[in-house]
């Protein structure tokens, strides 16, 4: 693991005996006292997650209308101090990755997966627009849960939903991925001890990519490279939402294609009343539609299994088979969210 | 009842007279993180030695225990059923996972000392 990048809280996570995985080419923490405990410390209390893996990349606003013709939502429109999801779409209306920014008076903040930062920025040179990489010069904190806002406001004064402020240390959004309250909060790698002093001494605890993903897809949220790839568009990601820019952008002829036919692949949310786990890979019928699982894991909240599965064309009914290892179990599509 | 033998697939087992006992180490219930669910096998059910017995689920993966002899289950762990966390919590203790009768005897486990090398 010689290789692998660390965060600024790298002492932390050990000194905390983090179980460490590599992801994305990080060594970062998976779990410090169990993905369950931390799931549902961050559903009812707060915890704190280092996503100083992700990539954070600085553009001047001067180049706001370039890279709009790469992504599928109106970065224009968008008004300074706010936050926003999009997608960077390739020629097929497919996701190049699924990203947020962060948008201020004088720049953006661009934040991608960990595993798409290369292809990201190499996507910006190729499209002649000027950035900055600041990922390994500053940190990411995300505070989430339901205790988050309330514990900040010592620390920083707190933005709207969706909304981004910054001050000389400290730049941030309430924004995150857990379907919880809180914040994601971006500063220079010189300040950690004092924002990890301030996590110690509210008492929020730390959490690792373990119960972030159990958490993401209890909140219904996509994960790139699963839900999303170079081979998924948007609006077969059920994301048609994030769909609002009326630029000539990249691939925007195939995801109006999609709109407008229908005829695409389909990722729907599933349930089951089992704990045994569909993972990715697992086939899946409703009726003659075929499908795989993109994403499945047991939720802590509901007590059962739950996932997205992407199904090659619009089912006619809501009940799935899967063929976990060779058992076939049911399951339902669920079309509302999984936690009311 | 002998003391516990390891497997290199992370299984213990400990021998009673011609019957064993069987579970996960404390070591494979860590990587595995929290447990979820288990699919033990039923009593009755043969297994011949590498044969994959239970299937045991997790959070970060799912695992597979495998019989550490040719062996015939004689008792299940049902308490698992409601609450799989106990292998988890006590993965040598209540976590026990099957007991079965020995067709075969083949005690050539690594001892703890062994397996504790073997981990490390």
């Amino acid at each position: 693991m010689n290789d692998l990048l660390t965060t600024s809280l790298y002492k932390f996570h050990q000194e905390q005996k983090a179980k460490m995985i590599e992801f994305a080419g990080w060594l970062m923490p998976f779990s410090y006292e169990g993905t369950i405990k931390e799931h549902n410390c961050v559903r009812t209390e707060s915890g704190f997650f280092d996503v100083s893996h992700m990539g954070r990349i600085y553009i001047e606003n001067n180049e706001i209308e370039n890279v709009n013709k790469l992504i599928c939502s109106d970065l224009i429109k968008l008004k300074n101090t706010k936050a926003m999801y999009s997608i960077f779409t390739n020629e097929e209306g497919n996701a190049l990755d699924d990203v947020i920014f962060w948008k201020f008076e004088t720049h953006i903040i661009l934040i991608c997966n960990a595993i798409n930062r290369d292809k990201i920025t190499t996507h910006l040179t190729n499209n002649e627009i000027s950035y900055k990489d600041i990922t390994f010069e500053t940190s990411l904190i995300a505070i989430q849960g339901p205790q988050s806002i309330e514990l900040l406001k010592t620390l920083l004064e707190i933005p709207d939903k969706f909304s981004t402020k910054n001050n000389k240390t400290f730049t941030y959004a309430r924004t995150g991925y857990t379907g919880e309250d809180g914040l994601e909060i971006m500063y220079e790698n010189i300040h950690t001890d004092q924002v990890l002093k301030f996590l110690i001494e509210n008492n929020i605890k730390p959490c690792g990519l373990g119960s972030r993903d159990t958490l993401r897809l209890e909140a219904s949220l996509p994960l790139y490279g699963f839900e999303l790839t170079e081979k998924i568009s948007p609006v077969e990601a059920n994301l048609k939402w994030v769909i609002n820019n009326n630029d000539n952008y990249l691939g925007k002829n195939k995801i109006d294609e999609h709109i407008k036919t229908g005829e695409h692949k389909y990722l729907k949310k599933f349930i089951l009343e089992s704990k045994r786990i569909p993972r990715t890979g697992t086939e899946v019928k409703s009726n003659n539609v075929s499908g795989v699982v993109t994403s499945g894991n047991y939720s802590p909240i509901l007590e059962k299994s739950i996932g997205f599965v992407l199904l090659d064309s619009l089912p006619e009914s809501d009940l799935l088979e899967f063929d976990i290892r060779g058992n076939l179990l049911e399951g339902q599509i669920i079309n509302k969210r999984f936690l009311s | 009842m002998t003391d516990k033998k390891y497997l290199e697939t992370h299984e213990w087992y400990s021998i009673n007279d011609n019957n064993i006992t069987v579970g996960i180490s404390d070591f494979a219930q860590g990587e595995l993180g929290d447990i979820v669910f288990v699919t033990l096998p039923n009593v009755g059910q043969e297994f011949n030695k590498g044969d994959s017995m239970i299937e045991i689920e997790a959070t970060k993966t799912i695992a597979e225990a495998y019989a550490p002899m040719d062996c015939v289950i004689t008792e299940i762990n049902s308490d698992l059923d409601s609450q799989p966390e106990v292998i988890n919590t006590d993965p040598c203790g209540t976590g026990w996972l099957v007991k079965a009768d020995i067709k075969k005897l083949d005690d050539t486990g690594m001892s703890y000392q062994e397996y504790e090398s073997f981990i490390s």
